[in-house]
């Protein structure tokens, strides 16, 4: 597939999960007892819950919830990963030096239990993603250092920016033109892609381990439900002897993952090199 | 590169400060919080001898007397007690329980890794399964956790927990570790795609014609990278198994780590997050122990080279 056809791919994903949060309600529907566990054919588009709400808004309040912090983790880590390939043009050992003492640090922490340890610091009526998504950013920002780094050094580090300013090239054309934009931009693009898909699964994995113990969720308030509602609400459905007909949410649930992770491929392959 | 050392040395140094910085990170956060730390636990309009509390567990004099206190008993052992999710009882009693599941799945898990690497470098595993990996890889721990906690629950039913289905749950949640989050994914392809990049050397096709194999030349050559990667694939597994072990409902750190999280039990998230640093930074000395040989063995001239300079040749 041409970079052309990814990049529609990428807008047109990006853009519905933005809208989805844009337009989030903030409370779900009304309850309708008649319309319990109604599959998307019965009730457009995507079926009811267990109180006879619209899945719809369990999706747009799960996208309001993800969007922005993955938005801002992703494109933190990105800022990141450009500081990294600049920094190594340079050509400072000592620089250098403490790059890589900074990226073995935070490198081999578990990211979970960083994560954990800042979950376990949020007030509990100030809950949100935003603390987690910029820790997770953090943890992600040595990895992103690193491979932008390599790519400023196949390209020659310190020596490839004295040719351009040889050429008469001044340093903002040189470092955001050439370094960044055509030579980093794939690297660091995919890196906060990335970074965006891992703080959406983050967010899905500690909201569901929190209700599957009956806990409220570090990631957002009570009022909101989160894709991992939709999770737990199609699970009993894989089991055919509880007889739960959820299967729609498990679908919805899955969907939106995936949709998630086309956004990544996407964003990715739209901004490789030519 | 003449000093090859500084990377090592910095990773052994890296090693060494993990096991005191992670749990100094914890204890000034717990100092964070609004409030002092013996009010959170016990609150003292809802639970009396606050102050007794905090003597007991070392909280009255600050942070540092309580991190200093802390770390002198962990290192013979003693992590005291759990202070809200098995209120009493031992840490190390806990984790002496939780350890061996959580070493044996991420001891399974980091096998597949290495032996998917090692496969996919001998060309043992077939390339056409590689869209089918790139697409399993995609698939997040959690969702994987939840069709292999369906599995067991339809293999096993009420007996899940039975001997039988505590060793099913293992080894799905291993398989589970190993395949989510791209981790087989980029330990099979990933170690491939270093290992032709590097066949396509010219001294790879000089070594060849000479008469030796492609892997003997490489390996050297590729096996720092080779390290860090599976290194971070292994830490990877670590903060995977959170989520593994409490969706498989596996008594591991990991479910122990979570429990003290949603319950603050500091004291319990203090040792696990100390123990999964302890981990890490052995693992980062490995790396830096495994780089240093790597380094030393590419350096030593083989048997039969001449390394006299040409002046001495000649004169």
């Amino acid at each position: 597939m041409s970079r052309q056809r990814w990049m529609i791919v990428a807008a047109a994903s990006l853009s519905m999960l933005l809208l989805a949060a844009l337009f989030s309600p903030e409370h779900l529907g009304q309850i309708r007892l008649d319309l319990v566990l109604q599959g998307p054919l019965d009730v457009l588009p995507f079926g009811t819950d267990t109180r006879g709400r619209s899945l719809v808004d369990y999706a747009t309040q799960g996208a309001s919830v993800v969007a922005a912090p993955a938005f801002m983790a992703g494109l933190l880590v990105a800022l990141f990963g450009v500081a990294g390939g600049l920094l190594r043009c340079q050509g400072s050992e000592w620089v250098n030096a403490l790059i890589q003492a900074f990226s073995e640090v935070v490198g081999a922490l578990p990211r979970m239990v960083v994560i954990l340890v800042v979950a376990l610091l949020l007030p509990r009526d100030h809950r949100s993603l935003y603390p987690l998504a910029l820790a997770w950013a953090l943890l992600s920002a040595p990895g992103a250092m690193d491979e932008a780094a390599a790519v400023a050094v196949r390209l020659g580090g310190a020596r490839f920016v004295e040719a351009l300013r040889a050429h008469g090239f001044s340093a903002p054309r040189i470092y955001l033109v050439h370094v960044v934009g055509h030579n980093l931009r794939p690297v660091v693009v995919r890196q906060g892609a990335e970074t965006m898909m891992a703080v959406v699964f983050l967010e899905i994995a500690l909201s569901y381990l929190a209700l599957a113990e009956n806990q409220p969720s570090f990631t957002h308030p009570d009022s909101l439900k989160s894709w991992a509602d939709l999770l737990k609400l199609g699970y009993p459905s894989l089991i055919p002897s509880l007889d739960y007909p959820s299967g729609h949410a498990l679908g919805l649930a899955l969907g939106l993952l995936g949709l998630v992770a086309v956004m990544t491929i996407a964003l990715g392959r739209a901004a490789r090199a030519r | 590169m003449k000093r090859w050392w500084i990377q090592p040395l910095v990773r052994l140094l890296a090693a060494m400060s993990l096991p005191f910085v992670v749990p100094a990170v914890i204890t000034g956060f717990i100092w964070a919080l609004p409030g002092d730390p013996a009010s959170l636990i016990c609150p003292p309009h809802i639970c009396g001898g606050t102050e007794a509390l905090a003597d007991r567990w070392n909280l009255n004099d600050g942070a540092i007397h309580f991190f200093l206190g802390w770390m002198s008993d962990a290192v013979r052992l003693d992590f005291g007690n759990s202070w809200r999710l098995h209120q009493g009882l031992p840490v190390l009693e806990l984790l002496q329980t939780a350890i061996p599941a959580t070493l044996s799945l991420i001891g399974i898990a980091a096998f597949m890794l290495i032996a998917g690497a090692v496969a996919a470098t001998k060309g043992w595993l077939p390339r056409q399964i590689d869209p089918f990996l790139r697409v399993v890889g995609l698939v997040p721990a959690l969702v994987l956790a939840l069709a292999g906690a369906a599995f067991i629950e339809l293999t096993f039913g009420f007996g899940s927990f039975s001997e039988g289905g505590r060793l099913a749950r293992l080894l799905t949640g291993a398989a589970v570790l190993g395949f989510a989050d791209g981790a087989f994914t980029g330990a099979a392809l990933g170690s491939r795609a270093t290992f032709e990049l590097e066949a396509n050397q010219r001294y790879v096709g000089m070594a060849v014609l000479r008469g030796e194999s492609t892997q003997a030349n490489t390996f050297p050559n590729v096996a720092p990278a080779l390290i860090g990667q599976m290194r971070a694939r292994i830490i990877h597994l670590l903060s995977g198994a959170v989520v593994v072990e409490v969706v498989l409902r596996i008594d591991g750190i990991g479910s122990l780590l979570w429990g003290g999280t949603l319950r603050q039990d500091f004291g319990v998230v203090l040792a696990a997050g100390t123990l999964f640093a302890v981990v890490s930074a052995g693992l980062l000395l490995l790396q830096a122990v495994l780089e240093a040989m790597v380094a030393i063995h590419v350096r030593r001239a083989p048997d039969g080279v001449r390394t006299d300079t040409p002046a001495e040749v000649c004169g």
